[in-house]
């Protein structure tokens, strides 16, 4: 895993500082990287084991299909920390090094590295987190899909509740629980600090001492597309011309990289068509593929659903625990710690546990597992959210309501509700995001080889690990890239202008 | 056109209008704060320190002043010196250590609604129209239907010169028209004491002067239902302009240097000398 980090810390640098000094680049990759960490990419993580499993067999190649996920999920968002770092160097700083005739490389070795560190260390914080829960997932996955054995504790925990070894099974979850904590507190505190020195002026992100705020503007930066950040209003005002607008680029960008995705789709399903054609007789039919593009589409249809009813549960139970929560200055502290710690722990690596407990329900033991996971891979993102949204309101507004005598029934209704409206609407894009994520191990689990411990009635996750498990690399294309159409054009199109509006009619800060 | 504010020509208001009275007064009390003759806050030896790593650091250091029917009380001192603490001990916010603040000879232990607050920022809800905000004032009316709600609030925003404003979005507004709405909000309550935090210190200097202009006249006049105004300013000219009294606090622990009556004739002329005397003499005092 820290390999990973370390080759995301270098891709980041790469193409972060490429994207913020070349006007060219910026318009294909920030779009691209935006794209790229709005899908569910999870789902790719069996194509890439076959990838690399072809060029290198054995447990090397899935280890490195491991390092090579964990890599993916983190290096987006530090990435992004990168390209924002670089471009808010202040001007004056470079004139001062073009001034003195610095070389490129020395520029990028004394200016653009350092002013990126403290960005490095904060989003690396908030990628170790992600990586974790892909760590585990992966190490669950291929456990599950490929004969191959590759050691890690998410193996580990994986097998000793397949065999019903829970001593040996809630050891391993200590030890990752400790792990998670030294590595949170230990480590990356001293990078932070370390990186605070690096700082240029007020950097709004750094300035959050408390965990909650921290995490609450990584998920504003890492979930919501930069498109819902860009507002038209800003562009306009600017000094550069439409034409060369931030905005202007970026939609040009995201368009191309849409159109590109979608070619890359298109692409797959002739090639699907050619080559069943070819092939004929065996594996694949040519009569097969319109019925392997209906059940992915009901699939998709089952896991929509599917996630959107726990997610109507999850805020059920996440705003008002949240806002309860954050309203109690004790329980707030007593609690956020706590709350901290379970979060950090993957879903998938509570999957085990779970199973002795809705075997209970007989057939209805997948969907009761599956919604129970993927809650577990939602529910956060809401709490911390709404928590974050009431801590951040303004002091003034608590004396308001005393000096106003407004009744705890109105201030619920006027002040909480409508108050944490932004950071919920920023939480559920999040959270939806990441339930996607989680519908693999959430829809079918077991081992490969044996009867599955779990599993739904149908569902896209469901159809990617069997289609996993038998090889059947067409309906895996077919089902990713499925997916990953929906999510992309469900958050442009719907997210996107929920968004607008909360943050139009209901953010605080103005 | 709503006539609660211009019905109560003699300034009684609650007698007046008996349906703007706080529901949550007694009767005997109300009786009692009528017939008040003495000042309308009385700050009596109020301390208050704050306890940080089992040290006692004192912030405010027997505060005694008063404040008198028809009076504008500026209170200032050098920034940190507990004046806008002081005022939250006056509006019930804040419990002070020891003494208390008494209005109309009653002392002040939580939010009453003869009191009302006018903040440096606002605080105007967002998600919530001019109106919505001046409506969402008279929250703790429960015994006002909403629609009796909603005239009260349309006056108070006319009354506060934003008429044509009721539906618009604070994030519509400038600073001078959002702090317009939060004056309504205060003056929607028919306050006995109004309690201003730097009133225009969040707005520009422009905009703040016309405020500034209008606001002694709207306050403090015979149909207003309020008697008496205490604003908290490090702003010297502001202060001259609008205070009848000025009480100026010690840097921390805040306690009471001077306590001086202004009693420029008004309209009062910026440019005159007496003004400019003023403005050298408190200066003195502040420095």
């Amino acid at each position: 895993m820290i390999i990973a980090l370390f080759f995301s810390i270098l891709f980041s640098l790469a193409i972060g500082i490429t994207a913020a000094r070349n006007r060219k680049a910026e318009t294909v990759i920030i779009p691209t990287l935006d794209v790229l960490q709005s899908i569910p990419i999870l789902g790719f993580f069996p194509i890439v084991i076959y990838g690399i499993s072809a060029v290198l067999p054995g447990a090397t190649g899935v280890d490195l299909a491991v390092i090579f996920l964990i890599f993916t999920s983190m290096s987006w968002n530090i990435a992004f920390g990168v390209y924002e770092a670089v471009r808010s160097i202040p001007q004056d700083y470079l004139d001062l090094s073009s001034m003195s005739n610095t070389g490129s490389l020395q520029r990028i070795v004394s200016i653009y590295i350092p002013a990126s560190l403290s960005r490095i260390a904060y989003n690396t914080q908030i990628s170790w987190a992600v990586g974790l829960f892909y760590l585990i997932s992966s190490e669950v996955i291929s456990e599950g899909t490929s004969n191959l054995n590759v050691r890690g504790i998410g193996v580990d925990i994986f097998k000793f509740g397949v065999a019903h070894d829970y001593t040996a099974y809630a050891y391993c979850l200590v030890i990752l629980i400790i792990a998670v904590i030294i590595w949170q507190f230990v480590f990356l505190r001293e990078f932070t600090l370390f990186a605070e020195k690096y700082r240029f002026g007020d950097d709004p992100h750094g300035a959050h001492k408390d965990y909650l705020m921290r995490v609450y503007s990584w998920v504003n930066q890492r979930s919501l597309s930069k498109l819902f950040l860009l507002k038209p209003g800003r562009a306009m005002s600017g000094i550069a011309t439409p034409l060369t607008s931030p905005l202007t680029r970026y939609k040009r960008g995201l368009k191309y990289s849409v159109v590109f995705l979608f070619l890359v789709f298109l692409g797959f399903e002739v090639l699907a068509i050619v080559n069943s054609a070819r092939t004929g007789t065996t594996a694949i039919n040519l009569s097969a593929l319109p019925g392997d593009e209906l059940n992915v589409l009901v699939g998709l249809a089952y896991s929509f659903v599917r996630i959107w009813y726990v997610y109507f549960i999850c805020v059920i139970v996440a705003v008002p625990v949240g806002i309860v929560i954050a309203l109690h200055e004790k329980a707030y502290n007593a609690l956020v710690p706590v709350i901290e710690v379970i979060a950090s722990v993957p879903a998938p690596a509570l999957l085990p546990a779970l199973i002795p407990f809705t075997l209970v329900a007989g057939s209805w033991a997948g969907e009761i597992t599956a919604a129970i996971v993927i809650f577990l891979g939602m529910v956060w993102y809401l709490l911390f959210n709404v928590m974050a949204g009431i801590r951040t309101l303004p002091g003034d507004l608590w004396e308001l309501k005393r000096s106003l005598r407004v009744s705890t029934l109105q201030a619920w209704r006027h002040i909480y509700l409508p108050s944490v409206a932004t950071a919920f609407v920023t939480g559920s894009i999040t959270a939806i995001g990441a339930a996607w994520n989680t519908l693999i191990v959430a829809e079918y689990f077991g081992s490969s080889g044996s009867a599955p411990l779990t599993q739904v009635g149908d569902g896209i996750g469901k159809i990617i690990v069997v289609a996993t498990n038998r090889g059947d690399q067409l309906t895996l294309a077919l089902a990713v890239l499925s997916m990953t159409v929906l999510v992309v054009s469900f958050n442009l199109v719907v997210w996107r202008r929920v968004y607008r509006y909360t943050t139009k009619r209901f953010a605080y800060n103005r | 056109m709503a006539t609660r504010q211009s019905s109560s020509a003699d300034g009684t208001v609650l007698a007046a209008s008996p349906t703007l009275t706080g529901a949550a007064s007694s009767g005997a009390a109300v009786g009692g704060i009528d017939s008040w003759k003495g000042p309308i806050i009385e700050v009596e030896h109020v301390n208050l320190s704050f306890t940080k790593e089992k040290a006692s650091l004192p912030v405010l250091v027997d505060i005694s002043l008063s404040a008198y029917k028809n009076e504008f009380v500026a209170l200032t001192g050098p920034s940190g010196c507990g004046k806008s603490t002081l005022l939250r001990i006056i509006a019930g916010l804040i419990k002070p250590s020891s003494g208390h603040a008494k209005f109309k000879g009653q002392p002040i232990t939580e939010p009453r609604h003869e009191l009302a607050m006018v903040f440096q920022t606002f605080v105007l809800l967002p998600w919530k129209t001019s109106l919505e905000n001046v409506v969402f004032g008279l929250s703790s009316r429960t015994d006002l239907d909403e629609e009796t709600k909603r005239k009260i609030s349309t006056q108070a925003l006319e009354n506060a010169g934003l008429s044509g404003f009721e539906n618009v979005y604070p994030a519509e507004l400038s600073g001078g028209m959002k702090q317009r709405v939060g004056i309504a909000r205060a003056l929607a309550l028919q306050p006995q004491v109004l309690l201003m935090d730097e009133p225009f210190s969040a707005l520009d200097n422009l905009t703040a002067d016309r405020l500034r202009r209008e606001i002694y006249s709207l306050l403090i006049n015979p149909s207003s239902s309020i008697e008496t105004v205490i604003m908290v300013s490090h702003n010297v000219e502001e202060i001259v302009e609008l205070a009848d009294r000025i009480v100026v606090l010690s840097s921390r622990p805040g306690h009471v240097v001077v306590d001086m009556k202004n009693e420029l004739p008004r309209p009062r002329n910026k440019k005159s000398d007496e003004f400019l005397q003023s403005v050298d003499k408190l200066y003195s005092y502040l420095a």
